[in-house]
């Protein structure tokens, strides 16, 4: 089950471009993918008002930024600081309002579960990765979330059984499946490579 | 008819098996030599007396054991059991449907007597007998559709019908062929179909789902899934692979015919009347190799579907271990005969 | 397709072109529960030749001793509604499908705003039974040419209160969509049903405004137009058909004896399908359902509403 074999639960990332229609545009941004969002500055300066929510997470775009976006530019510390800003605004937007988010996996998946809870639908946010291709994965046995697994094997903080990251995943849980590898051979591992650089 | 139900486990000591009557009903699903993945979708009519169809909802000499079986499973994992709260109509849609087709088919075993919204179920088996308000939730001890679901064979998915597709919204799944209802809550079709070869290619998926986006009121539909199963075990779930995943190391020449377990779904599938979702119901039966031998036709078409069987299916299916055994136990009973179309058993 | 036999059990003229009619099951069971916003497929017989025109039912669908419906009177169609008007009375048994939704409520919204125009109202009459049931948030915005034309609306007055808004040509108030449209908050979803023009338009303004596409609902059925007569062959039946000009292609193929699928009749529902072996003339698409690509290849054709012009049409029924 090689080649051409493609589980249609994994999302596909797009290159951000601005929608031409909308009332609003909110953009949300961690680390390089605050770089995404300046790329959309070069497309066009859209006519409607602009959000940004940009967690610097250790990068320093700030002083650029505010040259761009300099009415709705919001730079956080962290993703944790960003979420709670995010949770802060979001009751004041209407629809009409375009969302797009930039980041890693997990950061996108984390903003999506904030959205949602505003009624902002997975299917209406445009999205980008950038930084790593780390994956979050759900422990299908315990139930417990790993982040940031780079590797095909990953071990579960939960409950510490090696699992193997399979391809499909849930947009409820933001997170890939992950498997017990050796339920049938204990102990016999497969070479563990990075392959979520 | 009065059924008498087994006393029998699917784990641990297994002690399940069919009678002869059970194995003469079998819903074998193979009219062909050959098989591959196909819109396998045909009406849910009434099918013949004693078949597994007879019936709205099949209940078999094994239901009481099942439901015990299904009441551990919920036990040690209450996530089997999940429903998002837009749902709530599509429950009480389901508590009609399968207590109206309970009560009229079996009406030694159940019964159902309402009095404007206030309804009484009878369930003489399990010994259950509650009164409640339909449409009221606190009239229950449980959700509308855990409650009734604890008391059917087989899983349930209610699903529901938006932005041309199906979400699974909601779910009670105990004796499921390796897939976690927990992880694909709330997933379109195409997300919980993904893990399937070759299907996507085949166009099948899409013409499959075109169709039951027509569903109606009124007129269910059904078709057969299967798979093999090592013993005789309901849960083959993701969540506790670690515990039967290992089974399939035991499988020998000498056991192959006890252990192997061909393992179909009755998979019926309606439209609710007042959510506009659909119920998905899934009814697993298992019959051991050694049983289906005891019918040469069988035999022989088994073994000529595993023979050409497609090697992404085997893997897919988890037969990789012990597909090359079977074909050598299955071919002693092969003279080579051929069979006409039909999954009858003689 | 299983029918359910009905009869008229009572019929009230709402304004002076609606009439409503109410249907009991004949053999006096109840009838299936049903969602807002669905129809029935309702079959009548004029003079040998069997109509069958969908209608939204309109009663809440947590009563199930009747169903009702609403038929405006449309004076150049092909006679249903006018054969409903004149013809049809109270005792009369007539046979229709079991309910249908194409036009359900998006249960995940947090927010519904309903815009009918004219008879349009009818599917609307229905989810506010389900919408009031569940407590939802909503808005109905209702537009009609004049008051007498305004069917049911002192009744939804009654029912939606403060709800419920009503523009009337005749007294020059107008909907502003734009206004409306532009001030919503996240996970409103819009629904509309009446005229082409303000179906258009909402649409329109919907996605103008960036409106996400599945926020966006609409419902219209089409009735099949009369048009030129054609002669189709189906392939398999391997006979020739006449469609003469106020018949739809859907309906030759029945009075010739030939079973097709069907449910909506309206060229949304897509069950109508039928691939085109060979064509030597153009294909005149007349429904919602195949996309745009689709109606080009002229590869498939949905007969229910669409026609054909020149000699051969091949299909593979
Ligand atoms: C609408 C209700 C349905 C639900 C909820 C459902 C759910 C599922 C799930 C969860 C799987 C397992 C995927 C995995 O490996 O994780 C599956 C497999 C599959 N489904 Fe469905 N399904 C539905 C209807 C259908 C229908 C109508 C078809 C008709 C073609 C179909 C065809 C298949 C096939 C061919 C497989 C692979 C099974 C195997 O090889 O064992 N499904 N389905
Ligand atoms: S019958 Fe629905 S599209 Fe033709």
């Amino acid at each position: 089950m090689e080649h051409g074999y493609w589980i249609k639960s994994k999302p596909v990332y797009n290159a951000l471009v601005w929608h031409e229609k909308a009332t609003a545009h909110l953009i949300i941004a961690k680390n390089q993918g605050v770089l995404v969002a300046l790329k959309l500055f070069q497309q066009r300066q859209p006519t409607q008002p602009v959000t940004l929510l940009y967690a610097q997470d250790g990068t320093d775009y700030a002083k650029t930024l505010n040259k761009v976006v300099p009415a709705g530019l919001d730079v956080l510390n962290s993703e944790q600081d960003l979420l709670v800003s995010l949770k802060n605004i979001m009751p004041n937007m209407r629809m009409g309002l375009r969302v797009y988010v930039a980041g890693s996996e997990g950061f996108i998946w984390s903003v999506a579960e904030v959205l949602k809870t505003f009624g902002v639908e997975d299917a209406d946010i445009m999205k980008e990765l950038t930084d790593t291709l780390a994956r979050t994965i759900y422990c299908v046995h315990c139930k417990a979330i790993t982040h940031n697994i780079t590797t095909n094997i990953g071990k579960c903080s939960g409950c510490e059984r090696m699992l193997f990251v399979r391809d499909h995943f849930s947009r409820h849980l933001g997170a890939y499946m992950g498997l017990m590898i050796d339920a049938e051979s204990p102990g016999e591992l497969p070479e563990i490579e990075e392959i979520y650089p | 008819m009065a059924l008498n139900f087994k006393k029998e486990t699917f784990r641990e000591d297994y002690t399940y098996s069919n009678s002869d009557a059970a194995i003469k009903r079998f819903p074998f699903p193979f009219p062909e030599d050959q098989y591959m993945y196909s819109v396998n979708i045909e009406p849910h009519t009434k099918g013949k007396q004693g078949t597994v169809c007879e019936f709205t909802f099949d209940i078999d000499e094994h239901y009481v054991a099942e439901c015990l079986d299904k009441k551990i499973t919920l036990e040690q994992d209450p996530g089997r059991y999940k429903a998002l709260p837009h749902m709530m109509d599509a429950q009480w849609d389901f508590v009609e449907l399968t207590m109206e087709a309970l009560a009229q088919d079996y009406p030694e075993h159940f019964s159902l007597k309402k009095q404007g919204l206030i309804w009484t179920w009878e369930n003489k088996p399990l010994g259950i007998k509650d009164t409640f308000t339909f449409g009221d939730t606190s009239t229950l001890a449980t959700e509308p559709f855990d409650y009734i679901g604890r008391q059917l064979q087989g899983d349930f998915v209610l699903l529901d019908h938006r932005d041309e597709t199906l979400y699974a919204d909601a779910g009670i799944v105990t004796s499921q062929a390796d897939w976690s209802l927990a992880f694909n809550v709330g997933m379109s079709w195409r997300e919980w179909h993904g893990p399937v070869p070759r299907a996507t290619e085949l166009g099948v998926m899409d013409r499959a789902l075109k169709y039951l986006l027509n569903l109606q009121i009124g007129s269910p539909v059904r078709r057969l899934n299967w798979t093999m199963t090592v013993n005789p075990r309901l849960d083959t779930s993701p969540e506790n692979y670690p515990h039967w995943g290992g089974e399939r190391n035991t499988v020998n020449a000498e056991n192959i015919g006890d252990l192997i377990h061909l393992r179909v779904e009755l998979q019926t599938l309606f439209r609710l009347p007042r959510s506009n979702a659909i119920v998905f119901s899934i009814r697993c039966y298992l019959i051991s190799l050694k049983d289906i031998a005891t019918y040469p036709r069988w035999a022989k078409r088994l073994h000529r579907v595993q023979k050409t069987m497609h090697p992404d299916l085997i893997e897919y299916k988890g037969m990789t271990k012990f597909h090359p055994m079977m074909v050598d136990w299955l071919a002693k009973f092969d003279d080579g005969e051929t069979l006409a179309i039909g999954t009858q058993p003689e | 397709m299983s029918m359910i036999n009905v009869k008229v059990a009572a019929i009230e003229q709402v304004t002076p072109l609606v009439k409503h009619f109410t249907f009991v099951k004949e053999d006096g069971s109840s009838l299936p529960a049903f969602s807002g916003g669905s129809h029935v497929v309702v079959s009548i017989d004029i003079g040998g030749r069997v109509h069958r025109n969908p209608y939204s039912l309109m009663g809440s669908p947590m009563e199930n001793e009747a169903y009702h419906i609403s038929v405006r009177r449309q004076e150049n169609s092909r006679g249903g509604s006018v054969f409903m008007h004149e013809n049809v009375t109270v005792g009369m048994p007539l046979k229709i499908t079991y309910p249908m939704n194409l036009f359900s409520l998006a249960k995940k919204g947090r927010k519904h705003i309903l815009i009918a125009g004219g008879i349009g109202i009818t599917p609307f009459m229905s989810q506010i039974a389900d919408l009031k049931r569940m407590g939802a948030n909503y808005e109905l915005h209702y537009a009609f040419r004049s008051p007498e034309h305004g069917a049911f609306a002192a009744q939804l007055k009654e029912s939606c209160g403060d709800h419920l808004h009503c523009y009337i040509d005749s007294n020059a108030t107008r909907l502003d969509l734009e206004a409306l449209l532009s001030d919503q908050p996240l996970g409103t979803h819009v629904y509309v049903c009446g005229p082409s023009p303000m179906v258009v338009a909402t649409l329109e303004t919907a996605r103008n405004l960036g409106w996400p596409e599945n926020h966006i609902h609409s419902e219209q059925f089409l009735s099949p137009p009369i048009g030129e007569p054609f002669k189709i062959q189906l392939a398999r039946s391997n006979i020739e058909i006449q469609v003469s000009a106020e018949m739809s292609m859907l309906e030759a193929i029945e009075a010739a004896g030939v079973e097709a699928d069907f449910l909506c009749r309206g060229g949304v529902c897509g069950r109508c399908e039928l691939d085109v072996l060979e064509t030597d003339g153009a294909l005149l698409h007349n429904d919602h359902f195949l996309t745009d690509s689709e109606k080009a290849s002229c590869k498939k054709i949905m007969p229910c509403v669409s026609r054909a012009k020149g000699e051969r049409l091949m299909l593979d029924l």
